[in-house]
């Protein structure tokens, strides 16, 4: 072993090669990671544009121009009762429908009814009810034409309702306008008269059932498995069940609820709060771990710091640990937060799949929420309930922005900058 | 004469391991105690259980008696959160909390109770940063993070934090292993400062640091207390081969 050791030749063609090999390999890599970062963009971007694209017109309506006697029709209302709550009733009880009707037939012909939209003469009904004085007149009113008109209008509609639109075009009677009903009604059988508002109220309701309870329930299991619980073989066993809980497939969650919600406690069908109790049961493990992971980066030397000025457990944990944990916490809740709004599966078995017609009011009124209604439109055969799914599409994903903006502006709020 | 603290026969175990074995020593009032020793001889272990700070490791036992005036702090009636209260601990990393300076300085006060009007808290945050030597250097930036401080600042703000309980002890756990000459000078400075208004045990590395705060020390090895005495006696005339050995840096 008396080899000597050569001195390294650094500037050697060896190294030089080595070199240039490291550099494409840098190069290499960065170009990989940039690839998939346009991709997945990209991908993004598409989704979004073709949800715009097609959803855009669901915010949109057609009308037709009606001329309309209302003098001649002689509505038994005085002005009295269209004044307050009972406007409504007055104006059906005199017979509206029927002279929104026959105004349509003298205007179009005998196939005049067709054209106007099932919900038509309550456009008139709020006109009227906004312009009282419009009764002793002879009006012209647009209202909403018929689904496969208005799918029509919007060029995708059948050969038959193409011409009859292209006829009303030349005739100049045809205007387009917001379809504000949409962000105000609820679910109809009726493309041009459904909304989005009672899936939207439906949605909000369940989701505050759902933090309401995951959200306290959630940390405070994580405070107490990190900061309390000694370490023996039930923690572990409850740490494992929860990891796996985090991973069972959403519709056992529904069936759980379905199973103990409505069949042992007997709380109604298809309401918020049920919906609310099973997505928190969902919810819970994915704040319980994220909670865990936060508090358990939060420095031990925080802790000693405030043992050792005489805090006491519980001061340690709610002066301290929590608010430098609060945002890691938050950042899980929001995770769990968005896929429960996403949910749908667990939704149906308790019965949140029905055709309900009223927002709910209350956390136990029949309700549905958005993901099943985009769900339930989207298996719709009418052509119009088409736009209507890509318009619920975008109100969904404007709410999960506006919940996780929410979210992300309060986590950093409470960050702390070390 | 009776002892501030005073440690019969104190062995700590982690698990099966006995870090302590049959230490006692006494702690006066107004002295300040040096704990010097090679690493991994005990001597934090031994001071973290002077405020019962061992009792966050849920493996470690303590046997043994430790009176502080005269009374068990391991007995059951002992309240931890009291305890710390009155032996107050200043750390190896200064570990400001991230608030103000303001509120690290106040935290203890607030919940104690010592204050009631805000006109008291400012007062006593103003006494405890004077104390600590920091009161001129932050007066003006009160609500700054006590983050935000240099490592030799944010020390004095943590003397500071534990001063304001107005605590009966300090024990202060290698308190200038982190910072540089400069600032280990001040805090030596106020070390000295702080004598005779709190009895204070400080562990260190540093044998001229010990030489220079302390009035006694004790030689830890391997767990054991093998000399404690006047400090000028342990560094001139060491009654143990082993404390001389580590003096003249035979090993350690």
């Amino acid at each position: 072993m008396n080899r000597t050791r050569q001195p390294t030749d650094w500037k050697g063609a060896a190294f030089r090669r080595r070199t240039r090999r490291r550099y494409a390999a840098e190069r290499r890599f960065r170009l990989l990671g940039l690839a998939a970062v346009w991709l997945s963009a990209g991908f993004l971007a598409f989704l979004l544009a073709s949800m715009l694209w097609q959803g855009a017109s669901g915010f949109r309506q057609t009308r037709v121009a009606l001329p309309i006697d209302l003098a001649a029709a002689r509505l038994a209302v005085t002005p009295a009762q269209l004044r307050g709550r009972g406007a409504d009733l007055a104006l059906a009880g005199a017979g509206l429908e029927g002279v929104v009707d026959r105004a349509a037939t003298q205007a179009y012909g005998g196939a005049g009814t067709d054209l106007l939209s099932d919900g038509a003469w309550l456009v008139v009904r709020d006109a009227i009810k906004r312009d009282p004085a419009m009764l002793d007149r002879r009006v012209t009113i647009a209202v909403p034409v018929d689904s496969a008109l208005d799918v029509a209008a919007k060029h995708d509609g059948n050969p038959q309702a193409e011409a009859t639109i292209a006829r009303l075009t030349a005739q100049g009677v045809l205007t387009t306008g917001w379809n504000l009903g949409f962000l105000t009604a609820a679910d109809s059988t009726d493309p041009t008269r459904v909304g989005i508002w009672g899936a939207f109220k439906g949605s909000l309701l369940t989701m505050a059932v759902t933090i309401g309870l995951a959200f306290p329930i959630g940390v405070l299991a994580a405070l107490y498995l990190e900061e309390y619980a000694p370490r023996n073989r039930w923690t572990d066993l409850i740490e494992v069940s929860i990891n796996n809980l985090a991973a069972v497939p959403s519709i056992i969650f529904g069936l759980l609820g379905l199973a103990v919600f409505l069949g042992t406690f007997h709380l109604p069908r298809s309401a918020p709060l049920v919906g609310g109790l099973t997505l928190a049961l969902m919810t819970m493990p994915v704040i319980v771990i994220a909670g865990r992971n936060a508090i358990k980066a939060v420095p031990p030397s925080i802790r000693d710091a405030a043992l050792a000025v005489g805090a006491s457990p519980v001061q340690v944990v709610f002066d301290h640990v929590l608010p430098l944990a609060l945002p890691g916490i938050l950042t899980g809740t929001i995770i769990g937060m968005a896929r429960a709004l996403g949910e749908t599966a667990p939704l149906l078995m308790i019965g949140m799949r029905a055709f309900i017609a009223a927002p709910p009011s209350r956390l136990t009124d029949p309700a549905t929420v958005l993901p099943v209604q985009i769900f339930l439109w989207s298996d719709d055969v009418d052509r119009g309930f088409v736009e209507k799914t890509s318009a619920a599409i975008i109100v969904l994903l404007v709410f999960l922005l506006a919940m996780n903006g929410l979210a992300i502006y309060l986590r950093n709020r409470f960050e702390t900058r070390w | 004469m009776t002892h501030k603290i005073s440690a019969k026969d104190v062995s700590v175990f982690y698990g099966a391991k006995q870090a302590i074995d049959h230490v006692s020593i006494d702690v006066d009032q107004d002295n300040v105690v040096a704990f010097i020793g090679p690493s991994g001889c005990g001597k934090s272990t031994f001071l973290r259980t002077l405020n019962r700070m061992n009792d966050t490791v849920a493996s470690a036992r303590v046997t043994g008696e430790i009176l502080l005036d005269g009374e068990d702090i391991y007995a059951p009636s002992m309240d931890v959160v009291q305890l710390r209260a009155r032996v107050g601990m200043v750390f190896q990393k200064p570990n400001p909390f991230p608030k103000s300076i303001y509120e690290n300085v106040a935290y203890g006060p607030r919940i104690h109770g010592l204050a009631t009007a805000r006109a008291d808290l400012d007062l006593m945050v103003e006494q405890s940063l004077r104390r600590a030597g920091l009161w001129d250097e932050v007066k003006d930036r009160l609500s700054d993070s006590g983050t935000a401080l240099s490592g030799g600042q944010q020390q004095r703000l943590c003397i500071a934090r534990a001063i304001a309980v107005d605590p009966e002890v300090i024990l202060m756990d290698e308190p200038c292993s982190a910072l540089d000459p400069i600032a280990t000078a001040k805090i030596e400075e106020l070390i000295h400062g702080l004598k005779g208004r709190y009895a204070i045990v400080i562990v260190t590395h540093n044998m001229q640091q010990a030489a220079r705060v302390s009035q006694q020390t004790a030689f830890f090895h391997l767990g054991q207390l093998v000399e404690f005495g006047r400090t000028g006696d342990i560094f001139t005339n060491p009654r143990e081969e082993r404390t001389r050995d580590y003096i003249t840096g035979r090993y350690g």
